[in-house]
């Protein structure tokens, strides 16, 4: 084969990386360069840059009083979403659907994953009217029908009320990821270990647990970066209230730029963002098959 | 010896009773599993069934009324469904009650909440100015789109997004299956990292950015800008689908006489169908949920989307009306429903670079 004319060559590589990489370049790189830079600025509601500072860090680190309590905030909802629902729910959801028949447990995984089907604002609504603190919202009329006095979640334990909306959906990514990884253990190891006699929780501690491991791992470092930087449900659900008290970090760098008009400051509350997210990034890295994914073409003529 | 053993026998090896213990026992253990996942799923499906129950037959208020009777009728029916798949097992039978099962509480359905159903919720479908009209003049959002623009603009978002990203993810990932060349692995390893890095932390700048091209406040910014955060996902599906074509098929295309390119369009791109068909509905997805980026990059109520309808219509005429809102809630929710479950199969099939197991 005679070699490729090198304009051919380039003319293809434009032709189908082009596009991808320009908008990626335009979407990631460019904007988190843009990020660093607006972070020295002193951009305010009006968008012009006045002056370069080092203001908004010296803010960052120890003059914002706010910011350790939002921390916080952010520490204790990522840990328990993480723990009770994306790991622990999940995982019983996987544990006890495929226990059931195959189209049994199908029907209760799709129930579970009707909230992820549905629009976030579908989904928010659901929630707020579900709390509402009148005696018609649905949490309330349960309880009064049990004899409980009435509830009034979003104003008194919004914690809670956010840990739940979030926890409903991102118990959905772990249940199909663990779903899966149990249904490709090998068969003969549970009627292995029932010959020896093991019973039902034996079988989970001694052969599924460390059958899925791995993806134990992937899904706790995948969902705590997801959980840290979204904030679309609490937003929509409790707008990060009542005062700041469900202000996690990530709506919290929303607020100060898009309600405060506080850009710059906002711009470098985010690259703390930017760094996690890079560093969690970066550890998943070790998930992935690279040498099945970076296997070299083997023809190669053009 | 055979005295001994003709003495033990009759207590030990009674197979009959120890075949129906265990048999009771593991259909007690079934029983508990549907009871625990039947209970568990309550809080989900209960506030669903809500929404569509309102929908359809709400007048004043989300009233739970027909709510209750609704479940009072499909929850003693998924009872005695879990009582039938434990207790039968002949599958003719099994089939047969199950129908029966079904008919009767579709009568059951009808004549308890027949009555209370009806259409008037869903007069936003038809009248435009329906919300100026609940809120009087003293509104404070001004005039609202119609629904119809919303759809109309939600839809095209969607499309267009779709199309993009099937057609970039196709072409790119092509290329990094097919083609070597310097700093392919470097690439891909900076696909990888993009792919995890939270794209969501990076809304500040890209807001600036757009203001700064003059492209804030358009249905192409949002576009362009879910688009790009879509790609590198769909890029590595895409790519995972081309690497599983194998290569005879291309080189023996090209020893025929095609060329590259035509190689890539009659010969490899038939064999991905499946590939472009999930990645499209799901960046149709995407893009008919897409919240967070269209209420930071949209502000005309003209540019509006059903998510930033919805929520406008939930937070301003709430009040007045539950069941209507909640009918635009089953408007903007079938849709995504629907696409879901028909595409469960194709969606399914998508994987990314094979996670270690």
């Amino acid at each position: 084969m005679t070699t490729a004319p090198r304009l051919r060559v380039w003319l293809d590589r434009i032709l189908f990386l082009g596009p991808g990489t320009l908008l990626l370049v335009m979407f990631f790189i460019v904007p988190v360069v843009v990020d660093v830079g607006i972070a020295f600025t002193d951009m305010g509601r009006d968008l012009q840059v006045t002056g370069f500072t080092t203001e908004n860090f010296r803010r960052m680190f120890g003059g914002d009083r706010r910011l350790p309590s939002v921390m916080l905030v952010t520490l204790i909802y990522v840990t328990c979403t993480l723990a009770i629902f994306n790991i622990g729910y999940g995982l019983l959801l996987a544990l006890l659907t495929t226990a059931l028949p195959d189209r049994a447990g199908g029907f209760f995984r799709a129930i579970w994953l009707l909230p992820r089907m549905s629009p976030s604002v579908v989904y928010a609504l659901l929630w707020s009217w579900v709390v509402a603190p009148t005696d018609f919202g649905l949490l309330n009329q349960a309880l009064t029908a049990v004899g409980l006095p009435l509830a009034d979640l979003k104003s008194n334990l919004p914690m809670l009320l956010v840990v739940l909306a979030n926890g409903f959906i991102g118990a959905s990514f772990g249940m199909i990821i663990f779903t899966s990884a149990i249904r490709s253990i090998p068969q003969h190891l549970f009627y292995a270990a029932q010959v020896d006699g093991a019973g039902g929780l034996a079988i989970v501690r001694h052969i599924t647990l460390p059958a899925i491991r791995w993806q134990l791992s992937f899904v706790t470092i995948y969902q705590a970066l997801a959980l840290l930087v979204s904030f679309e449900y609490i937003w929509l659900i409790t707008n990060g209230g009542p005062f700041f008290d469900t202000t996690v970090y990530a709506l919290y760098v929303y607020r100060r730029a898009f309600e405060n008009g506080q850009y710059a400051y906002g711009a470098a509350l985010a690259l703390g963002l930017v760094l996690v997210g890079a560093a969690l990034a970066l550890v998943l890295w070790r998930f992935f098959d690279m040498r099945a994914l970076l296997q070299k073409p083997r023809i190669e003529v053009s | 010896m055979d005295v001994a053993l003709a003495a033990s026998a009759p207590e030990t090896t009674d197979w009959e009773r120890l075949a129906a213990r265990s048999r009771l026992r593991r259909r007690t253990t079934t029983a508990l599993l549907y009871t625990v996942l039947l209970l568990g799923s309550l809080p989900i499906v209960v506030p669903y069934l809500w929404l569509f129950t309102v929908a359809l037959s709400g007048r004043v208020g989300a009233s739970t009324f027909v709510l209750w009777r609704t479940l009072a009728v499909l929850l003693p029916a998924l009872l005695i469904w879990s009582i039938l798949r434990v207790g039968i097992d002949d599958r003719r039978r099994l089939r047969v009650c199950e129908i029966v099962l079904v008919i009767v509480t579709f009568v059951a359905l009808a004549v308890l909440t027949g009555p209370y159903l009806h259409t008037g919720n869903w007069r936003f479908l038809w009248n435009a100015n329906i919300a100026d009209q609940l809120k009087g003049a003293a509104g404070v959002g001004g005039t609202y789109p119609s629904v119809w623009t919303a759809f109309g603009n939600s839809l095209f978002l969607a499309i267009t997004q779709m199309v993009l990203v099937a057609a970039v993810s196709t072409l790119a990932g092509y290329y990094l299956s097919r083609f070597d060349f310097r700093g392919r692995g470097g690439y891909l390893k900076g696909l990888l990292v993009l792919h995890a890095f939270p794209a969501m932390t990076l809304i500040i700048p890209i807001f600036l950015l757009l203001h700064w091209v003059g492209l804030l406040d358009t249905l192409t910014g949002v576009i362009l800008v879910v688009v790009a955060l879509e790609l590198p996902f769909a890029i590595f599906v895409m790519k995972g689908f081309f690497d599983a074509v194998p290569w005879d098929i291309e080189m023996s295309a090209m020893t025929d006489g095609a060329s590259r390119r035509q190689a890539f369009l009659l010969v490899v791109l038939p064999q991905v169908k499946v590939g472009m068909l999930a990645v499209a509905v799901f960046a149709f997805l995407r893009g008919w949920e897409e919240y967070v980026f269209v209420r930071t990059l949209l502000l005309q109520k003209s540019n509006w989307t059903m998510s930033l309808y919805l929520f406008w219509m939930s937070a301003d005429v709430m009040g007045t009306d539950y069941a209507m809102v909640s009918a635009i809630g089953v408007f903007y929710v079938l849709p995504s429903i629907i696409l879901y479950t028909m595409c469960q199969k194709y969606l399914t099939q998508m994987t990314l670079g094979g996670i270690k197991g």
